[in-house]
């Protein structure tokens, strides 16, 4: 140990440090700056631990503490404060370049660094000086905007407050800052492991090597002896059921008998430190007696093979679409094209590791147990993880969340975590690395698809055929609902008279899939988008037009059957097609002898509001005359904050500062369903629209101003408001004709690359979406959604896969970076939706849906060769190249 | 017609079943909670606690369900035992014996409350 001084934000310290340890820790454990995160398993990879040191950038994780002795180091939260900010952190909120907020900090230090240097950088010297720093959310556009707008601010040549909207500017169309924004800037928002409990212990969990195995036997009694081990928790000592219960019993929260996917999760060891903890684990010995390994769909189809639970069979799940007669319409067709496509096991990758921390607090007669997590559903997650742990005073609530694009719809940690806390009747933390959190979390599923579509002599078409094969992996989680949804936005923006579908879900020994943005119609749409391109081409047609003769009309049916009210993608397609005519001039313009360039189209017509789907929001009349809303919206970085603070502004007519959201305790939040299947703003959105309108009623009727007077008035001040979606006709099991959704948002994609022919690299110059997602209530927020989600799309074309046992980090992830990242255009138009909230729907998953076609469907323009497996890495590229004699 | 008749198809898909509860067509969900809160009735109530073998119900169990519907008509979400204990008067033991299934399976359903929905 050593003696050194630092001072930090201005303050001198004395610290005694480790030759090991890293600035990042001083920081965090020594001086409770949680604002600088850790994300890489202090590997570098990241950013989201920068902080300046004498003036430079560097990511505190790998700075070693004891070579910094006498030196000034100054955090995100030395910069500013909420309430007196610094102009870098007005800036990023004014930009819109804080969505989760967990690399926030890392981001704006990393500006702070570059900007004192350089007080005007251009675009590359931003990018240059940020490649360190990963985001998820923002496709890094808004980022590089804000450190621009930072430096206009530094400079003198702007001032944040004629940035700032009006204090009586509109609620609808209008970037209000978030409210949530400042606090994420300024480093001093609460994520998971930032909460500190005192004398809580730390946990390791055991997980499996193997893909499927019986255990034999566990033997903890080294470990149990080890340096500050407080004991062990195995299955036998979960109080309840075991059984994190979202569809099927099927998924423990620790493996008593059998693991059925690497990572799965056999003891949990708690400890003083999280040191400690991962030590005593390494020393349990479990005995694993290896099974037959379900490595893939076929194999799990076959007959005769193990089963992968032992009371369901592989092939869980099954439901056709049979619409017309595609038969008949193939065999008249003038064209048809096959194909069979494949998509990857991906990983979700928020940046924030799947923290869990536990604690306990004084109840009258029985202790309540707290759990901070992660949630997206936490009405759910609560009765999941009572029945499991057996306990059910609890109260779930959720930290600030740092990314989430599905994978949170799941618990994780939090099940290990509580059933630690009983165990020992002990607060506890439960603080997985980076690769443990990749190892124990749900999956995008992976899709194999057979397709065959047709097309009259008119370029019409005719019938579309799709064998659809869902990978679930181990668990179930919500399985055949990413079939469904695949199934009920199969024919996508089209008008498809004949449907031949089966939907298919199998268990393998894969890691489970779960919820990951759009969860199926990403997976379906790109073997859809990629046929209509093939019979485009096939027939000569310019794929544009060959799109916009296709689109459903109004009044036609759907997959299921349902016919549209509102379709306004053929809008889409107007304002799309100037872009692709210069894109397409440009792309002639610039054909090397090596670097092919090409441009691809992609649509995207995407289902919000499920069959049958509700939510309840509680508004309650404060005593000012403002508004308290009591729902559990989950934000993990959308901007819900700014959609049910500016609806209830627009119909109360009050002030952003009179609305005060509460939204992340099961204690007082109504229970209002999933921050999932882009249904928060629809559907809770409605529910407190309904709430508010009864809350106005009430005031009406007795001219109350307050909740004060109301009640003096004998009349309540809060309203529970809800909002129902209609139980459509039914779902035939045998056709799938039946439901589907209320609206849908609506995107016309478009991809403009280089192809090197040499490497099989392929670099996306540029992405432009034309988007309706109806009335838009904050632009910023809206831009942001898609700006990420084609970041994130074009990831999962090309690069991002997940490999069991080996994807253990952002680098061999293959995550996106500033180096990665491209121009980027959006195009809106706004048709009010009869049955939105304000007429708005949500776009969360939709702007990603189109993305890997276009970016496939450029690939073929570009080099004339059709890749049908994502990624497309440079490999596939290459052979696809030789394949076709290039 | 109704618009939700015949749907035992659409409505297994998604995990709800529908059925005939006092007169009127109702969606269930696999645990067979009540889908809608709205769907309730005392009839409902009467008729599905004959069904779970609880021929007739008491004051206290119009106790305790009344108390379940107006802390969720006003919170949006069920209550947790300690509420529920204070709300009624009743012993966790006596709220566990008075219906079968017990306190969550047993009266919470009873009373009309829908589990957290979940994604679909």
């Amino acid at each position: 140990m050593k003696k050194i001084d630092l001072t930090v934000n201005g303050r001198k310290h004395e610290f005694e440090v480790g030759d090991q340890t890293v600035l990042l820790d001083v920081l965090r454990e020594d001086l409770d700056l949680i604002g600088a995160k850790q994300s890489c398993d202090r590997k570098g990879q990241c950013g989201a631990c920068m902080v300046l040191v004498d003036g430079k950038a560097v990511r505190s994780c790998l700075a070693k503490a004891v070579k910094l002795d006498g030196s000034e180091v100054i955090t995100v939260e030395g910069l500013g404060t909420p309430d007196n900010p610094h102009l870098i952190q007005e800036a990023f909120v004014l930009a819109g370049a804080v969505q989760c907020g967990f690399c926030t900090p890392g981001m704006i230090m990393a500006a702070k660094g570059l900007l004192d240097q350089n007080p005007d950088p251009g675009v590359e010297e931003i990018k240059k000086a940020l490649r360190h720093n990963l985001c998820r959310c923002t496709g890094y556009k808004k980022i590089v905007e804000a450190v621009r707008l930072a430096g206009s601010f530094l400079r003198g040549e702007k001032k944040p407050e004629d940035l700032y909207p009006e204090p009586d500017a509109p609620m609808l169309g209008v970037s209000h800052p978030r409210p949530s924004a400042m606090i994420k800037a300024c480093g001093v928002a609460r994520f998971c492991a930032d909460y500190k409990i005192k004398d809580a212990l730390e946990l390791a969990v055991v997980r499996s090597p193997l893909a499927h195995a019986k255990i034999k036997s566990i033997d903890t009694s080294e470990a149990e002896k080890m340096p500050g081990v407080a004991g062990v928790v195995t299955a036998k000592d979960v109080k309840g059921t075991n059984i994190l219960k979202y569809i099927k019993s099927d998924r423990p929260v620790l493996c008593g008998d059998k693991v059925r996917y690497i990572g799965d999760p056999i003891v949990a060891v708690a400890a003083d430190t999280r040191e400690r903890a991962l030590a005593a684990a390494e020393a349990v010995k479990v005995e694993l007696e290896p099974l037959p390994v379900l490595e893939n769909i076929g194999q799990a189809m076959a007959e005769g093979v193990v089963q992968v639970h032992d009371d369901i069979p592989n092939m869980c799940y099954e439901q056709p679409i049979v619409k017309g007669d595609a038969d008949a319409a193939f065999a008249g067709s003038a064209a048809v094209v096959e194909a069979e496509f494949q998509t990857q096991i991906n990983h979700q990758a928020p940046l924030e590791p799947e923290v869990t921390v536990a604690y306990w607090e004084r109840d009258d007669d029985e202790d309540k147990l707290v759990i901070v997590g992660r949630s997206i559903n936490i009405h759910l997650h609560l009765g999941m993880l009572q029945e499991a742990m057996g306990h059910e005073n609890m109260r779930y609530e959720e930290a600030f969340v740092g990314g989430q694009f599905g994978i949170k719809i799941d618990v994780i940690t939090e099940g290990i975590a509580g059933a630690a806390a009983i165990h020992f009747k002990r607060p506890v933390r439960y603080v997985p690395s980076l690769a443990e959190s990749m190892l124990a979390s749900s999956k995008r599923h992976a899709f194999n698809m057979k397709v065959r579509m047709g097309a009259d002599e008119n370029g019409m078409i005719t019938a579309y055929a799709n064998d659809l094969v869902v990978d679930n992996g181990a668990y179930y989680s919500i399985g055949h609902v990413v079939v469904l949804r695949a199934l009920w936005m199969l024919a996508g923006s089209y008008n498809v008279p004949a449907l031949d579908v089966k939907g298919r879900l199998v268990y393998t020994n894969n890691p489970w899939g779960s919820a990951a943005r759009g969860a199926g119609p990403p997976q379906q749409n790109f073997a859809l988008e990629s046929a209509v391109d093939m019979l485009a081409r096939k027939m000569g047609q310019d794929p544009l037009e060959f799109r916009y003769k296709n689109f459903l009309q109004v009044g036609q049916s759907g997959s299921t059957g349902q016919a549209v009210e509102q379709w306004p993608i053929p809008a889409l397609m107007d304002a799309m097609r100037p872009h692709y005519q210069r894109a397409v001039e440009e792309a002639k313009a610039n054909q090397g002898a090596t670097i092919k360039r090409g441009v691809g189209l992609a649509c995207g017509s995407f289902g919000i509001g499920g069959p049958g789907d509700a939510s309840v929001v509680a508004v309650e009349l404060d005593d000012d005359g403002g508004v308290s809303i009591f729902a559990a919206a989950a934000d993990p970085g959308e901007g819900n904050d700014s959609m049910l603070t500016q609806i209830a502004c627009e119909v109360m007519g009050l002030g952003m500062d009179k609305v005060r959201l509460n939204t992340r305790s099961t204690d007082v939040t109504a229970a209002s369903g999933p921050a999932a299947g882009s249904r928060i703003t629809y559907m809770m959105g409605n529910a407190l629209i309904d709430g508010l309108r009864q809350i106005k009623e009430l005031m009406a009727e007795t001219g109350a101003k307050t909740g004060k007077e109301l009640e003096a008035a004998g009349k309540p001040r809060r309203c529970l408001g809800r909002k129902k979606n209609i139980e459509a006709t039914p779902m035939d099991p045998v056709t799938g004709q039946g439901p589907n959704f209320e609206t849908q948002v609506h995107a016309v994609q478009m991809a403009e690359l280089e192809v090197n022919t040499e490497t099989g690299e392929v670099k996306v110059i540029k992405m432009t979406t034309a988007v309706d997602a109806g009335t838009v209530i904050h632009p910023q927020n809206l831009a942001g959604q898609l700006e990420g989600g084609m970041d994130m799309g074009v990831g999962y074309a090309l690069r991002e896969e997940y490999v069991a046992g080996e994807t253990s980090d952002w680098r061999n992830f293959k995550f996106p970076t500033m180096a990665t990242s491209f121009d980027m255009e959006v195009v809106v138009l706004e048709t009010p939706r009869d049955t939105g909230p304000l007429g708005a729907t949500g776009v969360g998953e939709m702007c990603m849906v189109p993305t890997a076609p276009a970016v496939l469907n450029a690939i073929d323009d570009a080099i004339g060769v059709r890749i049908t497996t994502l990624p497309a890495t440079p490999e596939k590229v290459k052979a696809a190249l030789a394949g076709a004699g290039a | 017609m109704n618009p939700r008749a015949g749907q035992e198809g659409a409505n297994a898909q998604l995990g709800r079943h529908v059925r005939l509860v006092a007169g009127k067509e109702m969606v269930f969900d696999s645990e067979n909670f009540f889908w809608d809160h709205e769907d309730w009735s005392e009839e409902a109530a009467r008729e599905l606690a004959r069904e779970a073998g609880l021929e007739e119900l008491g004051e206290k169990h119009w106790r305790v369900m009344r108390f379940f519907r107006e802390y969720f008509l006003y919170n949006g979400r069920a209550p947790l035992n300690n509420q529920l204990k204070k709300g009624t008067g009743l012993t966790l033991l006596e709220l566990e014996g008075l219906f079968p299934g017990g306190i969550k399976h047993g009266a919470r359903r009873l009373a009309g409350l829908p589990n957290p929905k979940t994604c679909n």
